[in-house]
């Protein structure tokens, strides 16, 4: 029972964090369709510029989320701008391809930079903790998670009272409509992707407190951020935080899986990604747009 | 005028570049080609990296003192790389490319069982002798491949040495807990820790795997505190061992010993962790302070081999670096034994080779991996990497056992 506790606390804390990762991911793919292979690279570059800031200026990670923030998001701004506006109308597949490229060049660049070491962001601290009826809460993670709900609390009240962001889920509705009252398209667009790459850099932030850093680290991220997005509901901030916590209690419950069919030992924690990927298809079945979707026309 | 398609075919052709950088190469009548496809980009870059190192720095001692000797004649060598971007497929087919396009007269290894194993496929149906020094899964060496040979000691034995010295300390430790990656090298590391702890007595209260691309082992570590085990050992590679490490230092685990298959040995490791990495101990291929008397052809000693190395690198050579120019090494002898660049008199020369270098003596059994050369075990005291296993090589005594977290 202690242990299930725990677990479930293990789940939330780490829920937190792939919530922010898929929320900037969701934004682009619902506004924009674009499936943003770059999203990973870009929260490697977050967790970077919060490795930087932190080696070269001690200062800490927390206080360098807003940083993270307005780098990526510039830099999101002037790739959609010079670059995906090229190619807006385009098919999925042309996207998809332009992103892949935009994301082997970042990871590139940033092994140019930094090298393939691997670094850690350790603050004083770092793996303390503190226990609350038998549960072990590092301190870390937990205000990683308060960060992870703050940012979630304001992008959705930003999208539902700025004019901006009223523009912006406009535009996600109908193109066209938008246009007529007066909605700039591309502007909104360059603002979307700029906002999911900035999304994407504080989730690098909150990443590198946890976990270590290495131009290669975004993969995972990447292909756990499309999942919980599907999971939760594309486009939408409570879907991105349902499903990003939802996937942390599974992954979380799932490690403890143990057990044998016939001389064939099974361990649940190396069937994680499997477990989490089986109640995505259940989820799916029964709500073909997710927990927290709805169905377009 | 529109520049769209043009412009994105620029952006491809850059990736394309950037993706698989490679170097000119004479491919003259007087040079000895070698190639290799590494883990340049991806989760294994940095021990792709350190692998490049050990091949590269081999070479130019070759070449400044005039390179091989076959038969009368004195070839320069040269190596050509591809970055197999830590994936196992691309692996076999950049390997391919060498040997067919690029007529590369050998193959060295890339980092990783994974990726070896599927170079080792290649390189069998090619008839293309390989020399590895960074994949000791013996899933490589159990299917009668003829082609290829490893330097170093096999996969089960890395994390012997940690049980062992858990097993002589008074008191002894009596439990252990294994956390493995799920890759082959990592599992056959857990295999060998788990079946040597229950041939000596060691009982195992805990073994579990997780993914590769695991992100969070949060709840693994909570599973493992509650057998509360004498000695934490993990077996994967660089990446998680930090994470596992900082999991244990968040969930309070406190254990006697905490062992490592690949981590303490890299810098990184410290860097990332800093304080927290102290005491922490890992088993090794090499260190340099074991003690052979090398023969004629190459540094003698591992003292040397590992001044002239920071010398050239700035920083101190790891067993990745050691083991990979060990690959080298292995080569330089069998060609010179072999007397000709032929790829079956090489291959015949290798199976027959018995030589003692600056990293140990390099001989093979009969399925192409070296079971004669023993691990060594490091750890790191007051953020330094020393060898303390086995008794005869230890630098200073074990620091047994470890301290709480915040006290090191």
């Amino acid at each position: 029972m202690h242990l299930l506790a725990q677990d479930l606390v293990n789940g939330i804390l780490a829920g937190g964090i792939l919530a922010v990762v898929a929320l900037g991911f969701s934004l682009v793919w619902g506004i924009m369709n674009i499936i943003n292979l770059a999203h990973g690279a870009f929260v490697m570059l977050g967790a970077y510029v919060t490795w930087q800031l932190f080696t070269s200026f001690h200062l800490d990670p927390f206080l360098s989320l807003p940083i993270s923030f307005v780098v990526l998001f510039v830099l999101g701004y002037l790739i959609q701008r010079f670059i995906i506006n090229w190619v807006a109308r385009a098919p999925v597949l042309t996207t998809f391809l332009l992103t892949f490229g935009l994301s082997l060049l970042v990871v590139n660049i940033a092994l140019l930079i930094w090298t393939g070491d691997t670094r850690g962001v350790t603050t004083a601290y770092s793996g303390s903790n503190f226990t609350i009826g038998g549960i072990t809460v590092p301190w870390a993670k937990l205000y990683t998670l308060i960060a992870a709900l703050v940012i979630t609390g304001v992008m959705y009240v930003w999208l539902h009272r700025s004019k901006t962001g009223r523009a912006i889920r406009a535009t996600s509705m109908d193109i066209g409509a938008a246009q007529l009252a007066g909605v700039r398209v591309a502007q909104i667009y360059s603002i979307v992707f700029g906002l999911g790459a900035g999304l994407a850099g504080v989730a690098g932030t909150l990443v590198s407190l946890s976990y270590s850093l290495n131009p290669a680290m975004g993969q995972p991220f990447l292909i756990k951020g499309f999942v919980v997005c599907v999971l939760g509901g594309l486009g939408s901030v409570e879907g991105a935080l349902v499903g990003g916590l939802t996937y942390g209690i599974v992954e979380s419950f799932a490690s403890q899986l143990d057990f044998s069919i016939g001389s064939q030992h099974i361990s649940g924690a190396g069937l994680q990604d499997a477990v989490a990927l089986v109640v995505l298809l259940v989820v799916l079945i029964f709500r073909p747009t997710g927990i927290m979707g709805r169905a377009t026309a | 005028m529109n520049l769209r398609p043009l412009a994105a075919l620029g952006i491809v052709a850059l990736c394309a570049s950037l993706a698989a950088p490679s170097a000119p190469v004479s491919a003259a009548g007087d040079t000895i080609l070698f190639g290799s496809a590494v883990s340049l980009t991806g989760s294994l870059t940095k021990e792709g990296h350190l692998t490049q190192e050990g091949y590269e720095f081999w070479k130019t001692y070759t070449n400044a003192h005039g390179g091989i000797k076959v038969g009368g004649k004195t070839y320069k060598v040269d190596i050509k790389y591809y970055d197999d971007e830590s994936k196992p497929a691309t692996a076999a087919s950049l390997a391919e490319r060498l040997i067919d396009q690029d007529h590369v007269n050998f193959i060295l290894g890339p980092y990783g069982s994974g990726t070896a194993f599927t170079v080792a496929q290649m390189v069998e149906r090619k008839k293309i002798p390989m020399v590895e020094g960074n994949g000791a899964a013996e899933k490589i060496f159990s299917q009668g491949f003829k082609y290829t040979f490893a330097v170093l000691s096999p996969a089960k034995r890395y994390l012997e040495g940690v049980l062992d010295i858990g097993k002589h300390q008074k008191p002894a430790a009596q439990t252990v807990a294994i956390t493995a990656a799920s890759d082959s090298f990592s599992q056959e590391v857990a295999q060998g820790a788990a079946e040597w702890a229950a041939a000596h007595g060691i009982k195992v209260v805990y073994n579990n795997k997780y993914p590769e691309t695991a992100t969070d082992v949060s709840s693994i570590i909570s599973a493992l505190k509650a057998t509360n085990p004498d000695i934490i050992l993990n077996a994967g590679h660089l990446n998680d061992a930090v994470l596992v490490h900082k999991a244990l230092k968040e969930q309070n685990v406190l254990a006697k010993m905490y062992g490592y298959s690949v981590g303490p040995d890299t810098p990184d490791f410290t860097n990332s962790l800093g304080k927290d990495a102290n005491d922490v101990l890992g088993g090794a291929q090499w260190s340099d302070a074991v003690k052979y008397h090398g023969d004629p052809g190459f540094y003698s000693s591992a003292k040397d081999y590992a001044k002239a190395f920071e010398g050239a690198y700035h920083h101190r050579p790891d067993y990745h670096n050691a083991e990979s120019t060990a690959a080298c090494l292995a080569f330089q002898y069998a060609i010179q034994a072999a007397g000709s660049l032929d790829p079956e008199k090489v291959r015949d020369a290798l199976a027959k080779l018995d030589k003692t270098t600056f990293f140990g003596i390099l001989k093979f059994d009969s399925r192409g991996i070296n079971v004669y050369k023993p691990m060594v075990v490091n750890q790191i005291q007051n953020g330094r990497l020393v060898t303390v296993y086995p008794p005869g090589l230890a630098e200073a005594k074990v620091k047994y056992p470890a301290p709480p977290w915040g006290q090191r």
